[in-house]
């Protein structure tokens, strides 16, 4: 496919594991860095991002989410995130996350959960 | 002899005449003034102001008597105060009533009587006001009157008795009340409709830390946040539920009061009775549960992402292995992966008990005995086998410290905690510095364990957040751990009554200083 998915997640294990999980979509960004996230976007372009919470002590994976869905052209967002509770699910909905998915996750199921949101239209 | 009347009320009376108290009582000038001036009045030798008791009569005031008192068998006034008019009796040896009476057969016995009965407040008959003499006289109707107008005055001064009597129970029932208001621990106070301060009770001078002079005739304002009519609105009146209000002292301070307002009628002017009670103390405390609250609620959901973030990498890799295939180097890789993870998964557990264990057994799991630094320091490079160059550790012992009292496990552990950030932190080769030292803690003898690295230290952000649950100051995960160790250590060292501190400086190095109580001599 040629898809480009862009990862931000400090773990380096994590993103690797995602990586080697959606490569099949195309092509992979992958950054440890939150702050480089708007730049990345408006460089890269990216179909589909996939977003960690607790991305260090100064800003949130949430706080990201929203400022990208505030542009109509926004990327699908999936919130991939340790805090599993039904708020932490809320708030990233309210967020703007077009899916939330709680760590530990199958790769399998996030496989999926891109392929339908990718498949949906993007808007125009 | 003639018989004694006892009639219906005479119980009554005597109860009257009792409740005086005024029988067997010293004689009273405001009484002999009156006698002395009844005796001068009608020239007769003998006043009486006589009370009827129930088998005597006793003389209050005796003017020209020397008896104390007689039996009532003998006694004229107990005619008398059948009457309610004056009873003379001109001539007593010609009175069928008294002419066997020995008072009057004796030499120089009496002959004349007249006596006006001395009525009590309600009207009972008490005694007399009587005069006597040793010669027959002839009493008149205008002389009746002016006795009686003395005995009324007799009779006046016998209801001041009762009258100051009264005044004496409520002056004594006033400073039981105000002793009440004045030790009652709450804070009283009385207020005008508009909130003036018109009484402070000392309870409620303690809680402002003010003086009445700095209180009374000021708005409640003064030590109030609120006004008068929002705090009436919201407390209900007259339902007098307590309501929380924010107070000030007179330095300005401020404090936490519950208030409970009930409104009434004094002197037909409308005022506000406030009970006021200090409850900072107990804010305070919810204050402190609270936080408590929410650093277990922070811990809890950190504890979860933290335990999240491995089992991902766990749970994923293996996932992937299963179902994709991998060139083998990649997959040698990612099995790498899983167990490293895995690795940090159980170390974290392991942590995560520890601290909760700790937490939970408090002192009470503590094997508390007296041991010698020197055993601990020994036991605990024994056991850092596996940590790396445990080779540069230099251990500098001060002679002649005493022995700590500690649980060895606890501690062995809290040290190894500090000495593995410190191998972990600091290059290889350099130097790790550890020395005993004479402390105190208050004014206990303690025994300080020093540990200076010389690696790469801490900025004062990470320093004040180095005890935090889970918190890294090296956020790259380049050296595994978990952010628990300092919190266990802190933890270990608090339930021995001890301290620990840490002062570090990027690139200067970490200094970690715990200082434990030394074991009673006496006891140990």
């Amino acid at each position: 496919m040629d898809k480009t998915v862009l990862i931000v997640e400090d773990q380096d294990d994590l993103r690797l594991l995602i990586r080697l999980t959606l490569k099949r979509f195309g092509r992979v960004v992958a950054s440890a860095d939150a702050t480089a996230v708007p730049a990345l976007v408006a460089a890269e372009r990216p179909d589909i991002v996939v977003l960690d919470v607790w991305l260090g002590a100064a800003i949130s994976g949430l706080d990201i989410c929203r400022e990208l869905k505030r542009d109509a052209m926004a990327p699908k967002v999936v919130v991939l995130s340790a805090c599993g509770q039904q708020s932490d699910i809320d708030a990233g909905i309210a967020a703007g996350a077009d899916m939330y998915i709680v760590k530990p996750f199958s790769p399998e199921g996030l496989e999926s959960a891109v392929a339908t949101l990718l498949a949906a239209p993007r808007p125009l | 002899m003639a018989e004694r009347p006892t009639p219906d009320t005479e119980a009554h009376r005597l109860q009257v005449l009792l409740s005086l108290n005024i029988l067997d009582t010293p004689a009273e000038e405001r009484f002999d003034r009156i006698t002395r001036l009844a005796a001068r009045l009608f020239g007769v030798p003998i006043a009486l102001v006589s009370l009827v008791d129930a088998n005597r009569q006793w003389f209050k005031s005796r003017h020209g008597f020397d008896v104390v008192e007689t039996e009532r068998s003998v006694s004229f006034c107990t005619h008398a105060i059948q009457q309610d008019d004056v009873m003379v009796v001109e001539d007593a040896a010609h009175d069928p009533r008294f002419s066997a009476n020995p008072l009057v057969t004796a030499d120089s016995g009496i002959r004349f009587y007249a006596g006006a009965p001395l009525a009590a407040p309600d009207g009972a008959r008490v005694g007399t006001l009587c005069l006597i003499d040793r010669t027959p006289r002839h009493f008149d109707a205008d002389q009746c009157i002016v006795l009686r107008d003395l005995a009324a005055i007799v009779a006046n001064e016998l209801a001041a008795v009762e009258l100051n009597r009264a005044l004496q129970r409520q002056r004594e029932n006033e400073a039981a009340m105000r002793a009440l208001i004045e030790y009652m621990p709450e804070g009283l106070l009385l207020l005008d409709a508009d909130g003036t301060i018109l009484y402070v009770n000392p309870a409620a001078e303690r809680i402002f830390r003010c003086s009445p002079h700095e209180l009374l005739g000021r708005s409640a304002q003064v030590v109030l946040d609120e006004d008068m009519a929002a705090l009436r609105a919201r407390t209900g009146m007259p339902d007098l539920t307590p309501v929380e209000v924010r107070g000030r002292r007179a330095d300005g301070s401020h404090l936490t009061l519950e208030f409970t307002l009930n409104r009434m009628i004094l002197d037909g002017e409308r005022r506000i009775a406030a009970i006021v009670r200090d409850i900072s103390r107990r804010r305070e405390a919810d204050e402190r549960s609270r936080a408590t609250d929410e650093r277990r609620r922070k811990y809890f959901a950190t504890a979860t992402h933290e335990l999240r973030t491995p089992m991902a990498s766990v749970l994923g890799f293996s996932e992937l292995l299963l179902k994709r295939d991998f060139d083998p180097a990649t997959g040698r890789e990612l099995v790498e992966i899983i167990h490293r993870q895995a690795g940090r998964l159980v170390s974290l557990i392991n942590q995560l008990l520890d601290l909760a264990r700790i937490e939970a057994g408090g002192k009470e799991d503590f094997d508390i005995r007296a041991l010698t630094a020197e055993e601990l320091i020994d036991q605990t490079r024994s056991g850092l086998v596996g940590l790396g160059d445990t080779e540069r550790i230099q251990v500098t012992l001060q002679e002649g410290l005493p022995r700590l009292a500690g649980d060895l496990q606890k501690l062995q552990q809290a040290l190894t905690n500090i000495l593995s950030n410190s191998i972990k932190y600091s290059a290889p080769g350099t130097p790790i510095a550890l020395e005993t030292f004479d402390a105190v803690l208050g004014d206990r003898a303690a025994i300080g364990i020093r540990i200076r690295d010389r690696g790469v230290g801490m900025t004062p952000e990470q320093q004040a957040h180095v005890f935090d649950a889970f918190y890294r100051a090296d956020t790259g995960s380049s050296v595994p751990g978990s952010g628990l160790g300092m919190t266990i250590l802190k933890e270990i060292v608090d339930l021995h009554g001890g301290t620990v501190e840490l002062t570090s400086a990027p690139d200067a190095g970490t200094t970690v200083t715990m200082v434990l109580p030394a074991a009673d001599v006496h006891h140990g």
